[in-house]
């Protein structure tokens, strides 16, 4: 078992090393996995922990990204902050769905976040005066303390730091009697509420929290792709989503960081067959459901790290 | 005016009734809803599309071709991924299904690209006048084959002792095989005719929408459907179909054609809120 | 009755055409343990589900120290101090047994969600103190060696008994357990007898008690209340209501009721 000062000072070390190593090209991938992360860091908390399918998780996202671009444009607010502000907005709208759970679960949930999926993308594509329709909009670069930061190894100095506090925060709260709660739920909400946990608040802040993560998410992938794009915020996307948090393990917030490393770095070993990436994507999705549900996650990394309270989150099955 | 929109609608609706027919299949007959049941349809579509293109076939040994193959498929689905992960969360299965579909969709994009291709009506195109409405017997088509699927299904769950099996098998697995009802091939044959029946919607749906790998997001007005008719209900998927395609038609002429989508999505999330049990099904309790 | 901690006044449950609860009455006076029996589907199992406010009624009142609970959510009538078990075990599976009865624990060593963000001493201080109680609880019913165990790893017989410390962990003032004795063994049965009459006795819990088994209901009851068809057919101390003709006639039928010469 290293210690954990250890592992701190190799991780600060290794980050302030690693944009002097690594091109251009290699750091931008560093913030989309980053991003990415972020994103189904959302779906670890709302399905991993809590145990609610949620198909939601691309609205989330482009609300998030066109949120904070159009403060940005039409307000003049600097994205340091309207990507915040927006997550903090998003956020409640996840909480109003998540009180969709005091009725449903299970199927009927899929579905109606998938029509929220939906519905979101098709009044993105239709709000033309504040969207730019089904043609999409730019992002304005992301400026803080007078630096303009568009290239990955700028945005690195911001996404990277971001996203190891909010990782730590998960990790936090997941060991916490909050983390146990989620989890009880996730196990059986008729015992929680005999216990006297008010399930559906609880249910409702863990969607809550997706719509934290995925705007907060959306808003810095928008800044690295500087060009928003409704059709990328649909039901695929969200699936896509999904897909990463199986592969990487949603159990675990390890997992998500796992998963967006395989599918943004997949493309790469796929030169050739671009067109092939979402058969490839789709295929790994269907063999981990059927073959490995836990992850990549469950296996060997996290025990090795010493981290067996793990167990306090669960396994997923 | 109305009427015209009435009978444009109940085509609309009849596709959706034809998909929710296919999704209530399945989960009257093994209790899986198949997320990727859309996906099928279009996959369905374009194995017709590939018998042709790829292998040179005309149409109508494309359409056996086709039919072969999905009934192939639905053998593979059941036998590969719904009976393996029979014992598996909820969210696993649904996750499952939702791949399947993915699989089908991203691969029929690979494959054959991510641009619509033009598929031939079985009937003719062109508008008849009926009474001062205009018909078009294409559509029509529709309409009688799910009206036709529906009266086959019924009679095969109603009247014949394999449909009582079917319904046995999937209310209480381990009653029905003592009584000697075998279940996996009972869910095997629901699944083989499922995936039989999402090929032929896809032939009729095909020239309706144009053939396009995101056809099948159609999957979601089929659950839509399947659900405003109570899901467990073969006549009710029919019912809803229609309802939904004539309300969603009354909306895209008096509301707002471009909103006409959203409306349908926001009638799925009333439902599923208001009246999950549909206008045809019934409650259930579970015992703690 | 002034000191009838839990009062249930005709209350009627009705499913669909069924009547499961027929203007059934109940007190269960603070401090006692009582019993609830009858022959399968008598509607004991829906007594204590209206109790907990997983069902809701057709008619009648519950009272819990004097104040009405019928129509609460069943996470405020828990916090309430009305805790239960349930027939088929509802344990949180994937978690260990300590963990378990920590969920319980939680809502008596609550930290704020900043504090449980920021891993602060309150944090540890909490978490480490609520661990112990759990562990107390644990051996309590038996279960010391076992806490670190997965719950759905645990033998039935434990399960039973981690249900039950579970629901101790709430600090409940009524404990209602739905067939704890249901597979146990003799044995079992025997040192269950013993938790709970040790749980009135050092900690003044009132518990009422769900079951058909007789070596448990007959050895710990002051009060049986009996069951049938969602009517109260019978009710009073063990040995009187074990000889009663309507008890005899429900659970064993007409024809030896009257072999018995009732």
């Amino acid at each position: 078992m290293i210690p954990r000062v250890a592992i701190c000072i190799a991780a600060v070390a290794t980050f302030f090393v690693t944009p002097h190593v690594l091109a251009e090209y290699h750091m931008f991938q560093i913030c989309l996995i980053a991003a990415t992360a972020l994103v189904v860091l959302g779906l670890v908390v709302v399905t991993g922990l809590a145990g609610q399918i949620s198909l939601a998780q691309s609205a989330f996202v482009g609300l998030g990204g066109y949120g904070s671009a159009i403060l940005a444009t039409s307000w003049g607010m600097p994205l340091w902050a309207s990507i915040p502000l927006t997550a903090f907005l998003v956020s409640l709208a996840g909480f109003v769905l998540g009180q969709l759970t005091l009725r449903i679960s299970g199927h009927y949930l899929a579905l109606a976040t998938m029509a929220f999926a939906a519905i979101v993308q098709l009044g993105l594509i239709h709000s033309d005066q504040i969207t730019g329709g089904a043609a999409g909009m730019p992002v304005p670069p992301f400026r803080i303390f007078g630096l303009t930061l568009t290239t990955g190894s700028r945005l690195y100095y911001v996404i990277l730091p971001i996203t190891a506090l909010l990782f730590l925060i998960v990790w936090n709260v997941m060991q916490s009697r909050f983390g146990r709660a989620l989890s009880a739920i996730r196990q059986s909400e008729t015992a929680a509420e005999a216990m006297g946990l008010d399930v559906l608040r609880y249910k409702a802040m863990a969607f809550a929290a997706s719509g934290f993560f995925g705007a907060i998410g959306g808003g810095l992938l928008a800044s690295l792709s500087t060009y928003l794009d409704p059709a990328q915020f649909g039901i695929t996307q969200s699936v896509y989503f999904v897909a990463v948090a199986v592969v990487g393990g949603m159990s675990s917030p390890f997992g998500a960081i796992i998963g967006s490393a395989i599918f943004i770095l997949l493309p790469d070993l796929l030169q050739s067959f671009q067109s092939y990436l979402g058969l490839v994507f789709a295929l790994l999705l269907l063999g981990f459901i059927v073959l490995r549900p836990n992850g990549l996650a469950s296996v060997g990394l996290s025990r090795y790290l010493g981290v067996a309270s793990l167990r306090t989150a669960g396994g997923w099955w | 005016m109305l009427a015209q929109v009435l009978v444009s609608s109940v085509t609309a609706g009849a596709v959706y009734a034809l998909i929710a027919l296919g999704f209530v299949l399945i989960q009257k007959g093994t209790g899986v809803v198949h997320f990727g049941y859309g996906d099928q349809v279009t996959f369905g579509g374009y194995l017709v599309l590939i018998g042709q293109v790829v292998i040179g076939l005309s149409f109508w040994p494309a359409v056996f071709f086709a039919v072969l193959l999905s009934a192939l498929l639905g053998a593979i689905i059941y036998g590969a991924f719904m009976w393996p992960l029979r014992n598996a969360s909820l969210l696993a299965r649904i996750i499952a299904s939702l791949a399947l579909g993915t699989v089908l969709r991203e691969f029929v994009r690979a494959y054959m690209g991510p641009n619509a291709w033009p598929f031939p009506f079985l009937l003719s195109q062109t508008a008849v006048s009926v009474a001062g409405v205009l018909v078009v017997p294409a559509n029509l088509a529709i309409v009688v084959v799910s009206f036709a699927v529906l009266g086959l299904l019924f009679l095969l769950f109603e009247k014949t002792i394999y449909g009582k099996a079917i319904l046995a098998a999937c209310d209480n697995q381990i009653g029905a095989s003592i009584v000697g009802v075998r279940v996996s091939t009972v869910f095997l044959a629901i699944w083989i005719l499922a995936s039989v029946l999402a090929t032929i919607a896809g032939i009729l749906v095909a020239p309706l929408l144009t053939l396009s790998p995101d056809m099948g997001l159609i999957g979601i007005k089929g659950f839509t459907a399947a659900i405003l008719g109570g899901f467990n209900s073969l006549l009710g998927a029919v019912l809803g179909g229609i309802t939904l395609g004539i309300l969603e038609g009354l909306a895209g002429t008096y509301i707002s054609s471009a909103l006409k989508d959203m409306i349908s999505y926001s009638i799925l999330i009333a439902v599923i809120l208001v009246r999950p049990q549909g206008l045809l099904g019934g409650l259930m309790i579970r015992k703690v | 009755m002034t000191n009838a901690l839990l009062r249930v006044e005709n209350v009627t449950v009705r499913f669909g055409g069924i009547v499961a609860l027929d203007k059934f009455s109940l007190d269960v006076r603070s401090g006692s343990i009582q019993a609830l029996i009858g022959p399968n589907g008598a509607g004991k199992s829906t007594m204590l589900n209206v109790i907990t406010g997983l069902y809701a009624i057709d008619g009648g009142t519950v009272l819990f120290e004097r104040k009405r609970i019928d129509g609460h959510a069943p996470h405020t009538i828990s916090r309430l101090g009305i805790a239960r078990t349930f027939q088929n075990t509802e344990l949180f599976g994937e978690m260990s047994a300590v963990e378990n009865v920590m969920v319980g624990l939680d809502r008596h060593y609550s930290y704020n969600l900043a504090i449980g963000m920021a891993h602060s001493p309150g944090y540890r201080r909490s978490e480490i103190a609520a661990r112990g109680e759990a562990q107390d609880l644990l051996a309590l019913v038996g279960l010391a060696d076992d806490t670190a165990i997965a719950a759905a790893a645990l033998p039935f017989g434990k399960q039973r008994r981690l249900e039950i410390a579970r629901a101790l962990a709430t600090r409940p003032k009524l404990l209602l357990l739905d067939e704890p004795a249901a597979g146990l063994r003799a044995a079992e049965v025997e040192s269950l007898n013993l938790i709970l009459l040790n749980l009135r006795a050092e900690q003044g819990l009132t518990i009422l008690v769900i079951d058909h088994v007789m070596a448990l209901v007959m050895a710990v009851s002051d009060k049986i209340s009996v069951l049938n068809f969602g009517r109260k057919i019978a009710e009073g101390e063990p040995d009187t209501v074990r000889r009663a003709p309507e008890v005899i006639r429900a659970y064993l039928g007409e024809k030896a009721a009257h072999a018995l010469g009732a």
